[in-house]
C-alpha cells in the first residue's frame, strides 16, 4: 500500500498558486502493476517523483512501508560529472552497501556500453543514460519500481533486454509506470491511474483506465 | 545520513581534487603560494616587522582567516546546486552535500594552516600562538560564520544563478578593508567606527591578538562576531526551510 494523505502539490506562479494536485486521499494497493496516464503537463512525472521521494508534496504526506525505487527517468538520477561506474558506486553506498564491486559489475554488464562506463555521464547519449539508469535500478531488490518513460528511448536490443528484465522481476517487484505508449502499458500493467482535475482516478483494470483516458482527453478534442 | 555523507565525500573529493593530476597537491599549494608571495613582497618592501611581529607571520594571520572565509562560503554556495541530480534518491536531501562540502573545506583549511605554520617553523619563526585556545576558537568561528553565509548563498543561487560571481566581486574590496595588510592602530581613530562594522575585520584582529604577545587588538570583539554568526545562521536556516521545495525541483 502507498498511502496518500491530504496530498497537495502546487507551484507558485505569477497568477497565484498553480495546483497540480489538490487534497488527494487515497490508499494505492500495490498488488498491481500500475500505469499512469494523463496528457503532457498533467503531473504524471510529479506524481511518480513524489512517490519516489525525489520531490515532496507541498501539503500532506505520501507514506509506504514498501521499498520503493527512485523514479527512473530521463533526467535526474545520474550525476553528469561522475562516470557510470561512480554513479553506481554512489547509489550502492547510499543504500548501505559496503562492497560495491558486485553492483558495479552487474550494472556494467546490463548496460553493456563498454569503456564508456568509466567516462562521465554527461558525455552519454540519452539511450546510454537510460541503459545505466535501468541497470542500476535492477541491481537492488525493490518492492516497487518507478519507471518514468525510461525504456522508450532505447534501441531494439535494449528494449528487448529491459522487457525481459521487467518480465523476470514481475514475481517479486511491482512497477508503477508512466508511458504514452498504450501497447507498453497493456503489456506491463494490469491497473491504471488517470490524472484529471488535480486528482487521479484509480482503475483496477488497465483497459478501463485507457478507455477513461481516451474519453477524457482524446475524444473531447475532436 | 552517514552513508549518504560518506558517499558524497567520495564523489566531491573526486570532482574537486581528483579530476586533475596532482589535484590534492594544488589544493594545498595554491593558498600556500599566495600567502608566500604576499609575505615575500612585504619583506622585500623593507618591513621586517609589523606591530612587533615578523611580517610573513603577521600577513599570514590576516590572510588565512580572510581567504578561508571567502573560499569556504563560495564553495558552499554551489554545494546544493551542483548535486541536484542526486536528490532523485530519497536518501539524499539538500543539506547533505552542504554538510559534505563543509567537512571537506574545514579539513582543507586546517591542512593548509598547519602546512604554512610548519613551513614557517622550519624557517625558524616562532609559530606557537600566545593564546592557543583563542587561536583555535577564532578559526572555528570563522568556519561557522562562513557556513552560515554559504547557506544563505545556496538559497540566493536558486533565484539568481550568478550570485556566486557577484559575491566574488563584492568580496574583492573587502580584501583591503578587513585588516589583511594592516592592524587598527595604523588607522586614524576617526575611521574606526566605519571599519568595525565589518565582521571580517574582527576575525583578522582577533586572530592576531591570539597569536602575538606583542599585539593587543583595540577593536576586535567576540560578542560582535558571535552576534553575526547567530544572525547568519538564523537567516540561512530560514531561507533553507522556505526554499526546501525549490532545491528539489528538477
Amino acid at each position: 500500500m502507498i498511502y496518500f494523505r491530504n496530498v497537495s502539490k502546487f507551484y507558485p506562479t505569477r497568477n497565484g498558486r498553480a495546483y497540480v494536485f489538490k487534497n488527494i486521499n487515497f490508499d494505492l494497493p500495490m498488488i498491481h502493476n500500475v500505469g499512469i496516464l494523463g496528457p503532457n503537463g498533467a503531473g504524471k512525472s510529479t506524481l511518480i517523483r513524489m512517490i519516489g521521494g525525489a520531490d515532496t508534496p507541498t501539503r500532506g504526506s505520501i507514506d509506504s512501508k514498501l521499498r520503493i525505487s527512485w523514479p527512473l527517468g530521463l533526467q535526474g538520477g545520474l550525476q553528469g560529472s561522475m562516470s557510470g561506474r561512480e554513479n553506481a558506486r554512489f547509489v550502492a553506498k547510499i543504500n548501505g552497501v559496503r562492497d560495491t564491486s558486485d553492483i558495479e559489475e552487474m550494472v556494467s554488464e546490463f548496460a553493456s556500453i563498454g569503456q564508456y562506463f568509466d567516462e562521465p555521464v554527461r558525455t552519454y547519449s540519452s539511450g546510454m543514460k537510460s541503459r545505466v539508469a535501468f541497470g542500476l535500478s535492477l541491481a537492488f531488490d525493490f518492492d516497487v519500481l518507478l519507471i518514468d518513460e525510461v525504456t522508450s528511448v532505447g534501441d531494439a536490443s535494449f528494449r528487448n533486454k529491459s522487457h525481459a528484465a521487467l518480465q523476470s522481476i514481475r514475481e517479486t517487484t511491482h512497477i508503477i509506470m508512466v508511458s504514452h505508449e498504450m501497447s507498453q502499458l497493456q503489456e506491463f500493467c494490469d491497473a491504471g491511474i488517470v490524472i484529471k482535475k488535480q486528482s487521479f482516478v484509480f482503475h483496477p483494470c488497465i483497459q478501463d483506465a485507457i478507455q477513461d483516458y481516451q474519453e477524457t482527453y482524446v475524444k473531447r478534442k475532436r | 545520513m552517514q552513508d549518504t555523507v560518506s558517499a558524497l565525500l567520495a564523489r566531491e573529493l573526486k570532482t574537486r581534487f581528483g579530476s586533475k593530476k596532482l589535484g590534492y597537491f594544488w589544493a594545498l599549494t595554491e593558498p600556500v603560494l599566495q600567502a608566500s608571495v604576499i609575505a615575500i613582497v612585504f619583506t622585500i618592501l623593507g618591513r621586517a616587522s609589523l606591530s612587533g611581529a615578523p611580517v610573513a607571520l603577521f600577513i599570514l594571520l590576516g590572510i588565512l582567516p580572510f581567504r578561508g572565509f571567502t573560499k569556504v562560503s563560495i564553495q558552499l554556495a554551489t554545494a546544493i546546486k551542483a548535486n541536484k541530480a542526486l536528490f532523485s534518491y530519497r536518501q539524499v536531501s539538500p543539506i547533505d552535500p552542504f554538510v559534505t562540502r563543509f567537512l571537506i573545506e574545514t579539513a582543507t583549511y586546517t591542512c593548509v594552516y598547519f602546512l604554512l605554520l610548519g613551513i614557517l617553523a622550519w624557517l625558524d619563526f616562532s609559530v606557537m600562538p600566545e593564546k592557543p585556545l583563542e587561536f583555535i576558537f577564532i578559526n572555528i568561528t570563522m568556519l561557522i560564520m562562513a557556513g552560515g553565509f554559504g547557506l544563505i548563498l545556496c538559497s540566493a543561487i536558486v533565484f539568481y544563478e550568478d550570485a556566486s560571481r557577484v559575491i566574488g566581486l563584492v568580496m574583492q574590496p573587502f580584501f583591503f578593508i578587513s585588516g589583511v595588510f594592516f592592524v587598527m592602530p595604523m588607522i586614524p581613530v576617526k575611521y574606526w567606527s566605519y571599519l568595525t562594522w565589518n565582521p571580517l575585520l574582527h576575525l583578522t584582529e582577533l586572530s592576531r591578538d591570539a597569536m602575538f604577545s606583542s599585539y593587543q587588538t583595540p577593536v576586535g570583539e567576540w560578542s560582535y562576531l558571535l552576534f553575526i554568526v547567530v544572525c547568519l545562521w538564523a537567516l540561512g536556516l530560514s531561507l533553507y526551510w522556505v526554499n526546501r521545495q525549490r532545491f528539489l525541483a528538477a
